[in-house]
């Protein structure tokens, strides 16, 4: 049977993308799960899957745009025919097992013989990979249409599952690994109720599962599972050439030499590694896969340097104001609070209203077109063991100091605890970060995209400054301001950072609006 | 640093894992507070106990089966002595072997007690209370078990024993009681039932080997009740005296009843108990957990460099567990990620008909609610076991009642020892009943009970029943 490959919807704000590479030609034998072509959108590159094991028909040429959905090509379903071609010995005793096995099958009445393959959905854009947290159901298990069957993890949020038929659940990947979008999870052997099978499809569905998926299919051979964890390779991610779709040690050698474009050289220093583990002078190196997170900071780091124009500007502030204003008020603050007054909320409010004044400070790029927030949805980088969040503080141009201060700690407990959803983490439209917890002195931050910039506070440092004439000794920190020059002028950027610095330094125009 | 890594313990687990930390590039040592190495298992446990049931077997076979065989022979007599001596002549061999693969992969054998100062640095008291300390990066402990004794009756290692001793008897004993139907318990019984003396076996609980598949305990019940052995199953012992002439048990069933038994000795082999006496574990800070010392999932303790393996931690207590765990730990050291499959590691008991398992039992799917089915075959039908007479025995073989996936594989029979390891390599590839019928066997052989027992599992269809 032809089955059609569409697009798929590969993140919510993409609705086309271009055909950037055929991996396979029109006619080749593709195996399931093989990757046949590199689609582009204007966010990422992504690779096709083939949706079953057949020959190629391929549709929409390379280089062409084709929007969300359409079939850009087709996989004729040959039915084991290049298996037999290329190994014509098995064939019989293929077909002697199949009839050999009819009674086993008739005998368990619960299959319908058609499996669900249940792949890893499109959960937010930039998302590429998730990592399952944990299985809720066992293999083998009886589950139901929707049922939560797992937790899954992506770089942004835990999500979960839900079953995708009604039926024997078989799982693919197992718990910790790491799945591109579109890999195989697990599949569901769909039952329908118990109701028993009709006799002539017994050995229809004997069929399938001896050409596609059973229980044991990706199940990697001891030394197999070995060597794809050294890896960091999921066993989902590798297809299994043993019998019944079994990975052999031979698979997973392999597994990395198709993901590396220099195979050769990286096999031979991952067995020198091995076999001479250099800890004697402690000139020991460790490789460890990069995790979703991290991949997803390195590529959008990379992308900010390359397609923004970039820079930074810089300004000072003198905290004792703001620090005056503080302890005088911190201890009635918690009580009538029971938030404690730090300067996050000092910073939120002063940005909020020099947003206000300069809104292509609080714009975006979006296509052609300047995006302008009347909102400020301030995203606040928060440092978790898992690396960077940027948690978002909506409207905080509305939010009152403590109402600021609540918000901070709701959403830097909840990075802390992995529990931030995508929904809070998206959308922001303006970026506060915090060098100055770790001890900077001065750094250029970068901008969170698609925002045009972001502030940079840095540590608090008893500096000699002038004032009225005289050298006094005042708590000073430096503020930057890495801006988008696309959209916003040296002018605004300039006078933006100014603001800031004048209301931190006279908090009294907060609450005048001068 | 002296070492990078020290082992303390040279046991199976021990110096498996010294030699693996050797040929990983690793400089290593290993502790040991015997003279010889090899530990419980090459000295006092697995390797003496299988010479002594060796011999007690030829003894058993000349006295019992060569008649039938056509072997006419003056009436056989047991030389107890001499099986001790050959068995200690055996143990040496392999100990001597142990020492010679410490020397070849150049890992330093350090004789005495180790015991933690710090996380990083061992003090060794040797026999003559001679100290010396050594400093390592990392720490592997593998000190194992030993005997438990019973509360109210300790080891007096006269007439009140355990393996160690029974292992050292030379002068012929009438009767023995043994405490205790495990695997332990019935290996030495045979032993001894097989040379003649009158062995009584107390179980508390209601059937042999508990722990493995049900049908396996009743075989070895039966075939143990054929060598004479005397059974009190689901009897409680409540009092155990050496008199100076003989043992005196009491014990007492589920109703009260009770029964008072009399033996040259009694041998305690109701368990053993992870040892970890003077290791100085609260040096660094290491609590144990009922006895044994927790470890996460890559068998590190909670200190940072201190990694514990074998029976001294959670598991089954068998030398071949505490290998593979030597192994895995040497290997992550060096940056790899073994995988240890916990429930594919097998287990024998060397009676003769021998018992191997691995995997679910019956019990344990019963429990779980899985749908299996389950496919079995006797000795009896079975060419090979009757051409040598071996004809008590059967395979049971559990399988997915959907998928067919071998779940578990029970042996009672010859040789079930070695058969089992195709069970486990045909598990570990997730293989169906169905895959291993499909595989030749060689005929005549004692695996074909394997194989038809598949047959019996995939579809009810063996060949030969």
């Amino acid at each position: 049977m032809a089955q059609q490959v569409k697009v798929p919807a590969v993140g919510e704000s993409i609705t086309e993308v271009t055909i950037a590479n055929w991996l396979k030609k029109d006619g080749d034998f593709v195996k399931q799960d093989e990757v046949i072509a590199e689609l582009e959108s204007d966010k990422a590159t992504f690779e096709l899957p083939a949706p079953q094991a057949g020959i190629l028909k391929i549709i929409k040429k390379a280089g062409e745009v084709v929007p969300i959905g359409t079939a850009i090509c087709e996989v004729q379903d040959s039915a084991g025919a290049p298996a037999a071609k290329s190994e014509p010995a098995k064939s019989e005793p293929a077909k002697s097992e199949a009839k050999a096995a009819a009674p086993t099958t008739a005998a368990a009445p619960k299959a319908t013989g058609g499996v669900k393959e249940m792949k890893v959905p499109a959960v937010g854009e930039s998302i590429t990979e998730v990592t399952i947290s944990t299985w809720l159901k066992k293999d083998g298990d009886f589950v139901n249409l929707d049922d939560i069957i797992a937790e899954v993890e992506s770089d942004k949020a835990t999500f979960e599952l839900p079953a995708e038929a009604t039926g024997i659940l078989r799982i693919v990947a197992k718990e910790k690994t790491t799945l591109p979008i579109g890999g195989l999870i697990c599949r569901i052997e769909i039952a329908e109720g118990a109701a028993a099978p009709a006799k002539t499809s017994a050995p229809a569905a004997k069929t399938e599962t001896s050409t596609s998926a059973n229980y044991a299919s990706g199940h990697p051979s001891p030394a197999a599972a070995k060597i794809l964890d050294e890896k960091g390779i999921s066993s989902g991610a590798v297809s299994g050439s043993g019998v019944g779709g079994r990975i052999t040690k031979e698979d997973a050698v392999n597994a990395e030499a198709k993901k590396e474009s220099k195979p050769a050289t990286q096999q031979s220093t991952a067995s020198a590694q091995a076999a001479v583990p250099a800890i004697a002078g402690g000139r020991n190196i460790r490789r460890e896969k990069m995790t979703s997170l991290r991949k997803t900071i390195a590529k959008r780091l990379v992308a900010v340097k390359n397609e923004t124009a970039m820079l930074t500007t810089f300004n000072e502030v003198d905290m004792k104001p703001v620090m005056d204003l503080r302890s005088k008020y911190k201890d009635q603050f918690k009580e009538k609070y029971g938030v404690g007054l730090g300067f996050m909320s000092f910073f939120t409010k002063a940005v909020c209203a020099a947003l206000k004044e300069f809104p292509a400070v609080n714009a975006s790029i979006d296509g052609d077109e300047i995006v302008y927030h009347d909102y400020c949805d301030v995203s606040i980088a928060v440092s978790t063991p898992r690396g960077l969040v940027v948690p978002v503080i909506r409207n905080a141009e509305l939010l009152t100091m403590n109402q600021v201060e609540a918000e901070v700690i709701r959403l830097a407990t909840r990075g802390r605890d992995g529990k931030l959803s995508i929904d809070e983490m998206t959308g922001g439209t303006f970026s506060i970060t915090n060098g100055g917890v770790f001890g900077s002195m001065m750094s250029t931050p970068i901008i969170n995209p698609p925002q045009a910039a972001i502030l940079g506070m840095h540590n608090i440092v008893e500096r000699p400054v002038v004032v009225g004439g005289q050298v006094v000794v005042r708590p000073m920190m430096y503020l930057a301001l890495s801006y988008d020059h696309r959209i916003i002028d040296g002018r605004e950027s300039v006078s933006f950072l100014v603001r800031v610095k004048q209301m931190l330094e006279d908090p009294g125009r907060l609450i005048l609006g001068v | 640093m002296d070492y990078n890594v020290t082992v303390i313990g040279s046991g199976p687990g021990g110096y498996v894992a010294a030699i693996r930390c050797a040929q990983l590039g690793f400089k290593t040592a290993i502790i040991e507070k015997y003279d010889t190495l090899g530990g419980t298992c090459l000295n006092v446990g697995c390797i003496p106990s299988k010479a002594m049931l060796d011999s007690t077997e030829h003894f058993h076979n000349a006295l019992h089966n060569f008649k039938e065989h056509g072997i006419d022979i003056n009436e056989p007599k047991a030389n107890l002595p001499q099986m001790i001596k050959r068995k200690v002549g055996v143990v040496k061999a392999n100990v001597d072997g142990i020492a010679f693969l410490m020397k070849k992969n150049k890992i330093d054998v350090h004789t005495g007690v180790g015991s933690f100062v710090d996380k990083n640095t061992i003090k060794i008291t040797g026999k003559d209370g001679k100290e010396k300390t050594i400093t390592t990066e990392k720490v592997i402990i593998a000190t194992g078990s030993k005997p438990t004794p019973l509360p109210f009756a300790p080891f007096d290692k006269k007439r009140i024993i355990s393996s160690t001793e029974a292992l050292e008897i030379t002068e012929m004993p009438k009767t023995m009681i043994i405490i205790g139907g495990g695997v332990i318990g019935m290996e030495l019984g045979s032993v001894y039932a097989r040379i003649g003396v009158k062995v009584t076996v107390v179980e508390f609980l209601d059937s042999l080997i508990a722990t493995m598949d049900g049908t396996m305990g009743k075989e070895l019940l039966k075939s143990a009740k054929k060598l004479g052995m005397e059974f009190y199953l689901g009897h409680k012992v409540t009092g155990l005296q050496n008199t100076g002439k003989e043992v005196v048990l009491k014990a007492e069933d589920k109703s009260g009843k009770t029964i008072e038994l009399k033996g040259d000795y009694c041998m305690v082999s109701i368990g053993r108990r992870p040892y970890t006496d003077g290791l100085g574990l609260d040096k660094v800070g290491i609590e144990l957990d009922r006895g044994r010392i927790p470890v996460d999932d890559h068998l590190k303790t909670k200190v940072d460099n201190i990694y514990a393996i074998g029976d001294v931690v959670s598991g089954a207590m068998l030398a071949h567990k505490a290998e593979e765990e030597g192994t895995l730990v040497a290997e992550q050291m060096a940056g790899q990620k073994p995988h240890i499959n916990y429930l594919l590691i097998p287990g024998v008991v060397y009676t003769w008909p021998e018992v191997a398992s691995v995997g679910y039992t019956e019990e344990q799917l019963k429990t779980d609610n899985r749908a299996y089915k389950v496919g079995s075959f006797p000795y009896k039908a079975l060419g090979r076991a009757r051409a040598s007479m071996d004809v008590d025995g059967l395979v049971k073989v559990l399988a997915d009642k959907n998928t067919d996936e071998i779940l578990g594989v029970h042996i009672f029979g010859a040789r079930a020892a070695d058969m089992i390891a195709a069970a486990v390599t045909a598990m570990e590839f997730r293989a169906s009943a169905e895959d291993v019928s499909r595989m030749s066997h060689a005929h005549p052989t004692y695996m074909e009970a394997v194989r038809e027992a598949c047959l019996a599992a995939t579809a009810n269809r063996p060949i030969h029943l």
